[in-house]
């Protein structure tokens, strides 16, 4: 037993050390995502990498694949996985804009939903005409390898929409709308597909009858626990709240998380849709943002540690044999979101060049496709040669996405001219203040979040870690950025008002602020009294406190 | 959104009273009182002269928006005045101000606040709206044209 834990810590510190350095290296040297660096972290210091070498200290290597088992690491740290994912689709449910999800614009459904169909389409035929193994279109591989073709990571995308400053503009807003849609519809495929898949598995063979039973009763649990969490969200909070902590209330929230997520596998569900269930219903509360913030340090934590764990249960060796079907379904993939997304947008209104752009921002994958790997996979639905195809289909996915939408936006509009009325209503206007130090420009970036908030509107930060974000309420769509020094407010002319009024509100508050400063005594004298007596012998130390003269630090 | 909500013709006059910044402020609170909208006259009337003492809310074209948050108002309260001769309302364009908005917000409670004053704003935009709300003959008259 304490070999067993001596072990397990062992591996965890390994994987935060690598998953860190890695996820901190690729996005500042290589301009990879994050997700890919943990992902390659885990690759390479997993059991068929340099964690299968023998260590004399340990007398085995570090990640040595259990035998018998049917994942190449050790249940205690899938354990750690497991718990990793849960918190991250807590945080994602948290962060879904329901709201809009309900009435958002008819453009984000459409695009939303082909990206979905089509793209589960192609994905499930592929499977079934390519791998000699599986013979139907609801075969458990298929299947799942449909449905990680469905999952969209926008965060990639909205920081590119970000830096050429085209995320409030028609193609950036249908993208994020439809990212929303996507989301939600993602999980509730991966609900029934687990569930069809237990079946499956079995049976040895799927009764049509009972998938339609099964699928119901995936839906049904997925719409009555989330109609159920958020009518009883705002009583909930209230009871969390007499707590008056936000580390408990968000504490015991995680732990409603944990245990819906249970309750979710009991009745046959993936585990990851009660986390997900909850951090929706939490999200429409006024607690959602203070949970949201106490969260990153549990999630900064974990969630590195499960995509490492993802990575390292690629098995180079039984991939050897899916390479090329590897490539040609990463392709197919690809076609499926560039058709499944960019048809509809440009039934939509938009020409062939915004199309293209809306394909190519819907394109790369993160998170949840390694979520739908995963559990394929601990599942027995996949093996490990299509688990590995479903890294490469990630790979390529997110390596190819980000300089196609980077091209995509060279040139004009993306609007087709019959639409033109349309397109006028969407060009973007652009508040831009400049502060003199990156320490002020944060404090009047949360001022503006905070009075964003204040106003009832929706913020949601679209990449962990950079200062992009997303505000909404209703039909209005307002971009803030915040790069070194410069602030930026991206929003449609008719919001205009609404933000200059806003903005000079906040800088009214710093200028407070700053005046409030001006009345403190001198910081050279401060500093020079907090130093006092720091360097004099205690006896003169004492002489000099017993005539009174001690540091004042008000 | 639905300025009806906040603006009814009671709070709104096509004749406000007072010949200086001070002056029609306390016209703009009396009409926000007469019609049973706020109790506490003094509070309102500090944090919209603390706000003009930051910044003064006289914009351009004739429009000002003086506006606070105080304890004393339970939901956003507003109002519309309008002085056809004008009055020196220390606006950015030197122009005397005419048209007059006025908003309190509760200091604790979310809500569009900020939102109502700038879709307000927003309608003034064009210059054929302002100057059909200078020269309207009455209270109901400027209702419609902001209200629709």
């Amino acid at each position: 037993m304490t070999h067993l834990m001596t072990i397990l810590v062992l591996q965890l510190a390994m994987i935060v050390f690598f998953a860190k350095i890695l996820g901190w290296f690729f996005p500042r040297y290589l301009k990879l995502p994050k997700v890919l660096g943990e992902l390659t972290a885990g690759m390479a210091i997993g059991p068929y990498a340099l964690g299968s070498i023998y260590l004399d200290i340990l007398h085995g290597p570090l990640f040595e694949i259990p035998a018998g088992g049917e994942l190449a690491i050790s249940p205690e740290l899938y354990g750690f996985a497991v718990v990793a994912s849960i918190v991250l689709l807590f945080v994602s449910g948290l962060e879904t804009d329901l709201p809009t999800f309900l009435k958002f614009s008819a453009k984000g459904s459409i695009v939303g939903l082909g990206g979905v169909i089509v793209s589960f389409v192609f994905g499930d035929l592929a499977t079934v005409l390519l791998l000699p193994s599986v013979h139907s279109f609801m075969d458990p591989a298929a299947l799942f390898l449909g449905t990680l073709c469905t999952a969209t990571s926008v965060g990639i995308t909205a920081r590119i929409l970000s830096e050429k400053r085209k995320m409030s503009s028609p193609e950036g807003v249908t993208i994020l709308a439809a990212a929303v849609l996507d989301d939600v519809l993602g999980i509730v495929l991966l609900a029934v597909i687990v569930g069809i898949s237990k079946v499956a598995s079995t049976h040895g063979h799927i009764p049509w009858a009972h998938i339609g039973w099964i699928a119901l009763k995936a839906f049904g649990f997925w719409i009555a626990s989330t109609v159920i969490g958020i009518l009883i969200a705002p009583k909930l909070t209230r009871g969390l709240k007499r707590f008056k902590s936000m580390d408990m209330i968000a504490s015991i929230s995680l732990g409603i998380a944990l245990f819906l997520s249970g309750l979710a596998e009991l009745a046959g569900l993936a585990m990851i849709i009660g986390a997900y269930v909850i951090g929706l219903a939490l999200s429409q509360t006024d607690i959602s943002h203070e949970i949201m913030k106490k969260m990153h340090g549990i999630y900064d934590f974990f969630v590195p540690i499960f995509f490492a764990v993802m990575g390292m249960m690629v098995n180079f060796e039984a991939m050897s044999s899916v390479w090329v079907f590897g490539l040609i379904f990463s392709v197919v993939a690809i076609a499926g979101k560039m058709i499944g997304c960019g048809l509809p947008a440009f039934l939509a209104g938009f020409n062939f060049r915004g199309a293209l752009r809306i394909g190519c921002g819907m394109l790369p994958r993160g998170e949840v496709t390694l979520i739908v790997a995963g559990i394929g996979l601990s599942s027995g639905a996949i093996g490990h040669d299509l688990f590995g195809v479903s890294i490469v289909t990630l790979l390529v996915a997110s390596v190819i996405a980000p300089p196609l939408l980077i091209k995509s936006f060279d040139g004009g509009s993306g609007y087709r001219k019959k639409f033109g009325g349309d397109e006028a209503a969407h060009n973007v206007q652009s508040i831009e203040l400049s502060f003199p130090t990156p320490r002020m420009s944060k404090f009047i970036l949360e001022l503006v979040l905070d009075s964003f908030r204040t106003e009832e509107f929706f913020v949601q930060q679209m990449d962990f870690g950079r200062d992009i974000y997303h505000v909404r309420k209703d039909t209005i769509t307002i971009t803030v950025t915040l790069r070194d020094n410069e602030l930026t407010i991206n929003t449609q002319p008719e919001n205009e008002h609404f933000v200059r009024l806003l903005m000079v509100e906040e800088i009214l508050v710093l200028n407070d602020f700053l005046g409030g400063l001006e009345g403190m005594k001198s910081p050279d004298m401060m500093g020079a009294e907090i130093m006092r007596g720091l360097f004099s012998s205690p006896s003169a130390k004492s002489d000099s406190d017993a005539s009174g003269d001690k540091p004042v630090t008000s | 959104m639905n300025l009806r909500k906040i603006l009814t013709k009671d709070v709104i006059t096509n004749d406000l009273k007072g010949d200086t910044k001070e002056e029609i402020i306390d016209s703009l609170i009396d009409l926000l009182a007469s019609a049973g909208k706020i109790s506490d006259r003094e509070s309102i009337k500090k944090c919209i002269m603390e706000r003009e003492a930051k910044m003064s809310t006289g914009m351009e074209a004739g429009i000002a928006i003086p506006h606070g948050k105080s304890d004393a108002v339970d939901e956003l309260v507003g109002c519309v005045g309008i002085k056809k001769g004008g009055v020196d309302f220390k606006a950015f364009d030197g122009q005397p101000s005419r048209i007059f908005i006025m908003t309190i917000s509760p200091v604790h409670r979310t809500g569009p606040h900020v939102q109502f004053l700038a879709e307000i704003s927003r309608l003034l935009r064009e210059p054929d709206a302002r100057q059909k709300l200078i020269s309207a003959g009455s209270d109901e008259e400027i209702f419609s044209i902001i209200c629709g």
